[in-house]
């Protein structure tokens, strides 16, 4: 059959042609809402946090009730594995894909907009996005200097934090440069995950970070040569660090959890995380004692959001929008904010907000909660990643 | 057509897709960028021989372990005892051990608290030391439990304990003490029946991942561990490395136990004066076995004793010798996971009872010359790296629409029972004495009846062994079950893998007992069955 176009397609295309982007028009939200009804919303999410589970679960009953739909937590350990399964997916043709909705940011989003395999724009169509502080979090745009273009949406903020049992502490170190003093007092007490752990590249970033010269670099993609000119004073940095590491830094943990887990040994005297109150949670659970402190160093670390996504073959895009906007409502936001609850940063400027919303919000201290916030540095351009990971392996990895 | 008919489920069931799972994820490995990439990765060769060396020094120590302990108790009052022991060693997950082995020996561990005490823990490096000498002993470890097992069911078996029984008398009636007749008597007869297990033993500690992670070095850590990496992370490019990496490390591991088959063959050649020399006195090595019972038997306790403390125990800072504060939450977590628990039961029971049947078609009607090929893809598909063969499966398996299918979940959890069950049954099956069959027929038995009366129970042993072998194996299927499920279902390692990645060590520590339990149980009942008359 011939693939011209006849008249009357011509006439139908052009009857149709308004309706095309109606989907993604905010005006035209009841009718995803309507379409939302029943649908099931397969959410694939890092399931690692008893906390994180049970918010999911109570999001699920909210949706029930609210919406009509039903939210299915799909537990797994790693993004990664998601991306390559939308992948396959997508490449053997199947349109009834498994993920209707997957928490995501970074380079994990980055290989899915890259490979076209998320559905969208959607994100700034939701009704709730307008709520989002994109002026002062501008990580809501730009996930790890890649721009969002609304093929995501934001869910919540995480933020290179630093933490370490009060008691044997004393004055935390608030700089790379404190932290290499900190070592030398404190020989074999102190290490980082070894990179590709995302927290060891976070790690290493963050040396990149206070240590560089010109930071107008960071954002812009970057080639070998020239990083390896402008990151000489970090390897500097590390290369003076390293002597006074665990082990000598000859041997590095594989993971952050086997650092949080020596840290509540006794075995090391910091832990890092990405979750600004992990260090509470932890404290609630029982797994860090009372005197837990968590800080972030004085110039500011490396913070970012974490969205979720539609993959391209989603069955259930209605629906997956509705959570996605649901989980941007006030209520769902103040909610995952507290510190009883899961404790996670809300992407929301609250001074947009009505004030009974605004009231939902109520900030509290607990033990082992970040007490003098630190400002959050964007991540560096994606091209500088692999660049970090190779010639640290390189320099320190045999 | 009793040929065709015999082989075809376990073709269609098992070979033709693991075969087409492989070829796929082999395909995707095609580049020549992969290759070149994994080339100029700074760490791949220190890696290879890293992994290379802990699976051969570990697969070593197990087996003379093995050897020495079956030696000196074989015949003795504790012989019966034996195979319970050895199974409830079996039954403990390999990465539960290695966190309950981890806690009693690091810095910070038990045996640390107890000898050292102070206020930070000592500056040892017994976890984690370059050279993978923790990893290497954690590994002979957990391994000599099975190789036991292995010995202990192929000198149980009916015919072989029968025959065993006669050349034992004539030995010893020759003057050779029970040490010599062990040594040229009864183990010749066993080492070339345990090529296949000790080739799993070594392929599986050359390409370990989860307990590398736990007690393995990590500059560099094995070349498992890096592929592992590379095959879960999210670009494509790096997704090829791993598979190049993982091509590469199952042809090392191929060439290495070739070459080291060639060199046993020449060292028994050489060991044949030796072996008909005698009369000699030699006694059987009762004390030393004993010892490495008693020393394996104290730290699986000590292991399993910790687990269990653990369980309970959010946090235990050094140098506290009992944990500041006990709680269940662990507990009830696991509790929320128990429709888990109830599906991988089921196909724990479905694939290992499948897995029998199909292999046992396939010994009852194949010629013995094609096992050759069944074996070599079994061990095959159990040395690859899980993810590398998973990652086919899952092709395979999304282009029959079966994944997210209850099919598609039970067909991924039957293929490493398969590979199991076939290592396991294939020297016993192979070995058994025809004679017995042929009186049968003399007496007009049917096949069925020959079988049923004759052969089923004569290989009582090796086939209960290889049905629980099956179920542990199911028991802890994660990778390809995790792909394939595709968030419908839920079995017990799945929760335990994803509630766990937040690195709770007391939640690890439950799922560890409460994976474990499972196996133990129909270990034991497996070793209570087999206790037959033949003994």
């Amino acid at each position: 059959m011939s693939v011209t176009l006849t008249r009357r397609r011509l006439v139908s295309l052009a009857i149709l042609l308004p309706f095309a982007g109606a989907a993604r028009a905010a005006a035209d939200w009841p009718a995803t809402e309507a379409k939302a009804k029943g649908q099931t919303v397969y959410f694939n999410a890092w399931a690692g946090s008893e906390q994180i589970n049970a918010y999911i679960a109570w999001a699920g009953q909210e949706l029930q009730s609210r919406h009509g739909i039903t939210l299915q937590h799909v537990k797994i350990t790693d993004t990664a594995e998601v991306v390559r399964r939308v992948r396959d997916e997508v490449a053997a043709g199947k349109a009834d894909g498994s993920v209707d909705l997957v928490w995501i940011n970074g380079e994990n989003f980055r290989t899915m907009k890259r490979d076209k395999l998320l559905f969208g724009p959607f994100a700034e169509d939701l009704p709730n996005f307008a709520l989002v502080d994109t002026a002062g979090k501008p990580t809501t745009r730009v996930d790890f200097a890649e721009a969002v273009d609304g093929l995501e949406s934001p869910w919540g903020m995480a933020q290179l934090t630093f933490f370490g049992d009060g008691a044997k502490l004393g004055q935390p170190p608030r700089s790379m440069l404190d932290l290499l003093d900190f070592a030398k007092a404190h020989p074999g007490l102190v290490t980082y995950p070894a990179p590709p752990d995302f927290h060891g590249t976070t790690f290493i970033k963050q040396a990149l970070i206070e240590t560089i010269a010109d930071r107008s670099l960071l954002p812009m993609p970057i080639g070998k040569e020239q990083f390896l000119a402008v990151a000489q004073p970090m390897f500097n940095f590390l290369d003076a660090l390293h002597p006074h590491l665990w082990r000598k830094g000859k041997q590095f943990p594989p993971s952050q959890s086997q650092v949080k887990q020596q840290v509540a040994d006794g075995e090391l005297l910091i832990g890092l995380t990405f979750n600004p109150n992990e260090p509470a949670n932890l404290v609630a659970t029982g797994e860090l004692p009372a005197t837990t402190i968590a800080w972030q160093h004085a110039q500011g670390t490396i913070g970012n959001t974490h969205f979720v996504a539609i993959p391209i073959n989603a069955q259930a895009k209605a629906a997956a929008q509705v959570v996605a906007n649901f989980l941007l409502s006030p209520q769902a936001q103040a909610r995952k904010a507290d510190l009883a609850v899961w404790g996670d940063p809300t992407v929301l400027d609250l001074t947009r907000l009505s004030a009974a919303d605004t009231a939902l919000f109520t900030a509290q201290a607990a033990p082992g909660s970040v007490t003098a916030p630190a400002p959050a540095i964007p991540e560096p351009h994606g091209s500088w990643v692999p660049l970090i990971e190779a010639s640290w392996l390189e320099r320190y990895g045999a | 057509m009793t040929r065709i008919a015999g082989a075809l489920p376990l073709l269609a069931l098992w070979a033709v897709p693991l075969l087409a799972a492989l070829v796929m994820a082999i395909a995707a490995a095609a580049s020549s960028a992969a290759w070149t990439a994994l080339l100029v990765h700074p760490q791949l060769w220190p890696a290879l021989g890293l992994s290379l060396w802990t699976g051969t020094a570990a697969t070593c120590l197990a087996f003379i372990c093995a050897l020495i302990i079956s030696a000196g108790v074989y015949r003795s009052p504790a012989w019966p005892w034996l195979q319970p022991l050895a199974a409830t060693g079996m039954a403990l997950p390999h990465l539960a051990f290695a966190i309950g082995f981890g806690i009693l020996i690091m810095p910070s561990g038990l045996v640390a608290r107890l000898g050292v005490g102070g206020d930070t823990p000592p500056n040892w490096i017994t976890t984690q030391d370059p050279l993978g000498l923790s990893l290497t002993i954690a590994l002979a470890l957990k391994e000599i439990p099975f190789l036991v097992a292995m010995i202990w069911s192929l000198l149980a078996q009916g015919d072989t304990a029968a025959h065993l029984e006669g050349q034992w008398r004539a030995a010893r009636s020759l003057g050779h003490g029970a040490g010599s007749t062990w040594l040229r008597v009864v183990q010749p007869q066993i080492m070339r029946r345990m090529t296949w297990p000790l080739l799993i033993v070594f392929s599986y500690g050359a390409s370990v991942v989860d307990m590398a992670l736990v007690m393995g070095p990590t500059q560099p850590p094995p070349l498992a561990v890096i592929i592992w990496n590379d095959l879960n992370h999210g670009t494509a490019a790096n997704n090829a490395r791993g598979i190049a990496g993982a091509i590469l490390l199952t042809l090392a591991i191929g060439s290495l136990a070739a070459l080291s088959l060639l060199a046993l063959r020449a060292l028994g050649v050489a060991a044949r004066p030796l072996l008909s020399a005698g009369p000699s006195p030699r006694p059987a090595p009762r004390f030393i076995a004993a010892a490495s019972v008693g020393a394996a038997v104290l730290i699986y306790s000590a292991v399993l004793m910790l687990l269990t403390l653990l369980s309970f125990a959010p946090r235990w800072p050094y140098p506290a010798i009992l944990p500041p504060a006990l709680s269940l939450s662990s507990w009830q977590m696991l509790l929320t996971s128990s429709p888990a628990l109830w599906l991988s039961l089921g196909l724990a029971a479905a694939s290992s009872i499948m897995a029998l049947v199909l292999v046992v078609l396939w010994f009852e009607t194949q010629p013995r010359s094609r096992d050759r090929w069944l074996l070599v893809l079994a061990a095959a598909s159990l040395a690859l790296p899980q993810v590398l063969i998973a990652a086919g499966q899952y092709d395979v398996l999304l282009r029959l629409g079966l994944t997210g299918d209850i099919i598609g979940l039970f067909l991924v959890h039957l293929a490493p029972v398969i590979a199991y069950a076939a290592i396991v049954l294939a020297a016993p099956y192979r070995s058994f004495d025809q004679r017995y069959i042929a009186a049968a027929r003399s007496l007009s038995a049917g096949p069925w009846r020959r079988w049923r009366l004759v052969k089923g129970p004569l290989l009582r042993v090796p086939l209960l062994t290889a049905a629980a072998v099956g179920f542990s194996v199911s028991m802890v299927q994660f990778v390809p079950a995790q792909l394939i499920a595709a968030g419908r279902f839920e079995t017990l390692p799945m929760a335990a893998v994803t509630l766990t990645s937040g690195g709770s060590r007391s939640l690890s520590a439950a799922f560890a007992l409460a994976l474990a339990l499972p196996p133990l149980l129909v270990f034991l009942a497996a070793a209570i069955a087999g206790r037959t008359r033949w003994r």
